[in-house]
């Protein structure tokens, strides 16, 4: 099967060491050979019919940090996506909120061609998650975005395929790792989140501009992915109430804790109202995981309330949910 | 609903009998009744009902237990108090913290509780948690948005629980 790959930074590197490391294991036991045909970044694309070979591409991006110099040619991704043959396009360019670009003309254009989407991506779909999907539908291709929330959480397809006769009529969750590491610091030290953040930049688990995850913008594109893919609701991210945990105080936290609650930045669908916002949580709550994880709860009307907890980043970690959206393709038979 | 009805029986067989008679009859579940034998006054013993019934029933209910002659001093719904549980972080002493109590208390079916108050210094923000009992989740509802219209014109922040029945289990 052959793939394209649209970006090449973290995850994009992370799936090409996934990729190297599985090769074997993805030949025996789903009969799986993947060829990546083209790897596109902002300098331009490297293409070869027979395949690119993944270890030079990375040792070349991490010596001249673009992918130009494998040697490629000055091709943008989106030309890449309209000239090279391929089955599966893998959108896996940084996220934009404002406006979804470059990923969403990324993905229109693969569906208009024929070509399979899977993708990691939030901001387009957090926008344009309905133009999206019939897009696909229309042209019969597929769109799988496990990748897009929770990393390696199976969230969208344990609702969408293991749940699939259950109506989900609620989900909550924590759905950014960063926001739950400074509380979980906060909550452990009663440091203010100055200092705590601060901490968690130098370490890499925050951004420089730390914004898209404290005020809340990233739980509330997972939260929008999540509301249109689980429960079908017609929703964009600007329909999401959103708070952030920027001021939230040490004594803030302290009343909670000493009443037996922590506070969370959780992310709510119910009755297609979205909300993030820090939430009070009992202690003993499941929603109660420490540290970068990720959880969410799904309440459905046969099964009950589904828990689940995992790594909600990391280029290794999210890689698994692209490598399942592939294998899955695949195993559906459209590009056999 | 829920119904509490205090009657006073005469302290003569077969008075119960005559006082529930008209609750089975019109569908009520009854769920307790408690003599209240060390009250006895007069050769009467108030005895204490509680049942579940439709609402348009009650009121059928109460007539037939007049026209047996059974006397009712005292008959009420009974609402379950829960605790709704909210952090408030902002200038919430500076903001006239009295002020937020009343309005809450102002809503029927709902009262401040408890507030405990945690000030780092006159000129930062403070934090506080604030228990409410209501009486429903309509009661607690309205509270819900009374903060969160408080919070807005005070520059407050308002940190609500999960959803009720968030269990997760």
């Amino acid at each position: 099967m052959r793939v394209q790959l649209i970006g090449f930074g973290n995850i994009g590197q992370g799936l090409a060491r996934v990729l190297l490391e599985k090769e074997k294991y993805l030949e025996k036991r789903h009969g799986l050979k993947l060829r990546v045909v083209s790897i596109s970044d902002i300098s331009g694309t490297v293409v070869d019919e027979e395949g690119v070979d993944l270890k030079r591409a990375l040792e070349v991006v991490e010596r001249e940090k673009k992918i130009i110099g494998y040697p490629g040619e000055e091709m943008s991704g989106l030309e890449a996506i309209k000239t090279v043959d391929a089955e599966v396009v893998i959108e896996v360019t940084p996220s934009n909120i404002k406006t979804g670009e470059p990923g969403l003309s990324h993905m229109l254009a693969a569906m208009k061609r024929g070509k399979h989407v899977v993708t990691s991506n939030k901001g387009p779909l957090a926008l344009e998650f309905k133009k999206l999907k019939e897009t696909a539908e229309k042209k019969g291709v597929a769109f799988r975005f496990e990748a897009s929330v929770g990393g390696a959480m199976p969230l969208v397809n344990l609702a969408t395929e293991m749940l699939s006769g259950d109506e989900i009529y609620a989900i909550e969750g924590i759905l950014n790792g960063t926001t739950n590491y400074i509380l979980s610091r906060m909550t452990k030290e009663e440091s203010p989140l100055e200092l705590v953040l601060r901490e968690a930049q130098e370490l890499g688990i925050a951004e420089t501009d730390p914004s898209y995850d404290i005020d809340g913008v990233d739980t509330a594109s997972k939260l929008v992915i999540l509301a249109n893919a689980i429960m079908g609701v017609d929703a964009s991210y600007r329909d999401v109430k959103i708070q952030g945990i920027r001021k939230i105080t040490p004594e803030a936290i302290k009343l909670a804790k000493e009443d037996g609650y922590v506070i969370k930045l959780v992310g709510e669908v119910k009755n297609s109202h979205l909300e993030v916002a820090p939430r009070l949580v009992p202690v003993n709550h499941p929603l109660n995981v420490d540290g970068v994880l990720n959880v969410a709860l799904l309440r459905a009307d046969i099964a009950g309330d589904i828990t689940i907890v995992g790594k909600g980043a990391g280029a290794r970690e999210t890689n698994s949910a692209i490598l399942s959206d592939v294998i899955s393709i695949w195993k559906n038979g459209a590009c056999l | 609903m829920k119904i509490s009805l205090d009657v006073v029986l005469k302290d003569i067989p077969g008075q119960l009998v005559k006082a529930l008679e008209p609750i089975s009859s019109y569908g009520g579940n009854i769920i307790s009744i408690v003599h209240l034998r060390e009250e006895v006054t007069g050769g009467r013993v108030p005895v204490h009902v509680t049942f579940e019934v439709e609402p348009p029933r009650l009121e059928k209910i109460l007539r037939e237990l007049e026209d047996r002659d059974i006397w009712v001093s005292k008959v009420g719904e009974v609402r379950k108090k829960e605790k709704l549980k909210v952090l408030l972080i902002g200038h919430i002493v500076d903001t006239d913290a009295r002020d937020t109590i009343d309005r809450i208390n102002d809503i029927k079916g709902a009262m401040v509780a408890d507030l405990a108050l945690a000030m780092p210094h006159p000129e930062k923000e403070s934090s506080a948690r604030m228990d409410i009992e209501v009486s429903g989740d309509d009661v607690a509802e309205k509270v819900i948005e009374r903060l969160e219209e408080i919070a807005r014109e005070k520059n407050l922040i308002v940190i609500k629980s999960l959803s009720k029945n968030s269990s997760g289990i």
